[in-house]
């Protein structure tokens, strides 16, 4: 029979809190460009203009259609060799996850936005504003509200997919158990302890999301996904 | 910065093995995943405690954990438990069917919840048993409102395959990054890796855009 012995594993609770600091700085950064981005993608992906909208699309079809491995590997192994700087896997991860992240915001940003009643626009355009000023000030505000639980979601996606920085030596939480597993000789222990930290986080924001949906959903919006 | 795919042409072979490899890990995932999901599905649907609480604590550990996490779990941690070893094949096929199994048992869910009460009742007047009334009725109706997303979750399967390169399972990355080692063309590699999946997926993504409008247009 196994003896189970977690002490070697909290001995090293210092990489654990510095690997799981650094998951949460990875999702926070690319989490807060991913939705600029994927904003600005979706606006694009509007426009009346081929030449705009079709990158659009195109960015965001392959983004969401390749594997987020092979994207952060490329990110990381090719594109320094294409425009010659290096690369740290920080941002690597960063850049990645934010496009990627852009990438299904930009859908969610879309269908909120085309969500909202035509009357919305003529309204606010029959007042004199500006077409941009209507998105601004009268649409947006209406479509964010119907966002939010998707954006919920993909956000606590986002998250778990931070795990792979792991591959390309970034030294989040999941790294910091490949390290503990090594030194300790007690991979079961650790990766068991990581396993059930990365639960109780990622648990602990669902939670928080469906309650924000709940509350959402009996102010009798619609929502998107 | 001049791009050159003969390196990567030449490795063919190697990539060929790598799609192998990922076609494989994705049908053994596709069919145990969906599968168990079915059956965890059933089990949050169900009204008896001792079948709706394990099969809710499963689900709801398996959708707040990373797959890569999960698998190498089953790599690293599982073997000091058993009695044999596991393979690369077997982690990674481990970690990716439950996590797509609890994924798919809330799809499954939400489709037998959104059959009208009418149907069950009639199937009961019927005669039917539980079971006869679910497999006759219920889940036929059901699993047309539930193909886009299971489609969609076949998807994610495909491109979760490739985290199995974190254990060294040869597949299509797997290979890609040896490639890219033993040619130093990084570039050219990774870029044909990428390319091949989206060709692979990108009809598969279409149809599940059809299947939602289609879906949306009949209902």
């Amino acid at each position: 029979m196994y003896q189970w012995d977690f002490a070697p594993v909290f001995a090293h609770w210092p990489l654990l809190a510095q690997g799981l600091v650094n998951t949460l700085k990875v999702t926070a950064l690319s989490l807060s460009c991913g939705l600029v981005l994927g904003l600005m993608l979706a606006l694009l992906r509007l426009s009346p203009r081929r030449w705009l909208s079709w990158p659009a699309g195109f960015v965001i079809e392959v983004f969401r259609t390749t594997p987020p491995l092979v994207q952060l590997f490329w990110f990381f192994f090719a594109l320094p060799l294409i425009v010659g700087v290096e690369m740290t896997p920080l941002l690597a991860a960063v850049v990645t996850f934010s496009i990627q992240s852009a990438a299904f915001f930009a859908e969610v940003f879309r269908a909120g936005i085309v969500s909202i009643e035509r009357g919305q626009w003529e309204g606010a355009l029959a007042i004199g504003m500006s077409h941009r000023q209507a998105l601004r000030r009268i649409v947006l505000p209406q479509a964010v509200t119907r966002m939010i639980p998707a954006f919920l979601e993909r956000a606590i996606e986002l998250m778990k997919t931070t795990t792979l920085v792991a591959t390309i030596a970034y030294a989040d939480l999941l790294f910091a158990a490949n390290d503990i597993a090594q030194k300790t000789f007690r991979p079961l222990e650790t990766f068991t302890v990581v396993a059930l930290i990365y639960f109780v986080v990622i648990f602990g924001f669902s939670l928080l999301a469906r309650r924000l949906e709940r509350r959402l959903a009996v102010g009798g919006e619609a929502t998107v996904h | 910065m001049r791009w050159d795919f003969s390196s990567v042409l030449a490795n063919s072979d190697a990539l060929l093995v790598g799609l192998v490899g990922t076609l494989r890990l994705f049908a053994i995932c596709l069919v145990l995943g969906l599968g168990l999901g079915l059956v965890v599905g059933l089990g949050r649907y169900a009204r008896r405690k001792w079948l709706y609480l394990p099969a809710t604590a499963f689900v709801e550990f398996f959708r707040n954990t990373p797959v890569l996490v999960q698998i190498l779990w089953f790599y690293f941690a599982l073997p000091i438990l058993v009695p044999f070893e596991i393979s690369p094949l077997a982690a990674a096929s481990l970690g990716i069917s439950l996590n797509s199994a609890a994924f798919s048992a809330e799809i499954y869910r939400a489709g037998i919840q959104s059959i009208e009460r009418g149907q069950w009742d009639a199937a009961r007047a019927l005669g039917m048993r539980w079971g006869q009334a679910m497999r006759r009725i219920i889940l036929p109706q059901a699993i047309k409102r539930m193909l886009p997303a299971l489609t969609n979750r076949a998807i994610e399967i495909f491109k979760m395959s490739t985290l199995a390169s974190a254990v060294a399972y040869v597949e299509l990355l797997q290979q890609g990054k040896l490639i890219a080692s033993l040619n130093f063309n990084p570039i050219e590699a990774y870029t044909t890796v990428a390319v091949i999946f989206f060709v692979l997926l990108w009809p598969l993504v279409q149809f599940t855009y059809w299947m939602e409008r289609r879906l949306k247009r009949d209902e």
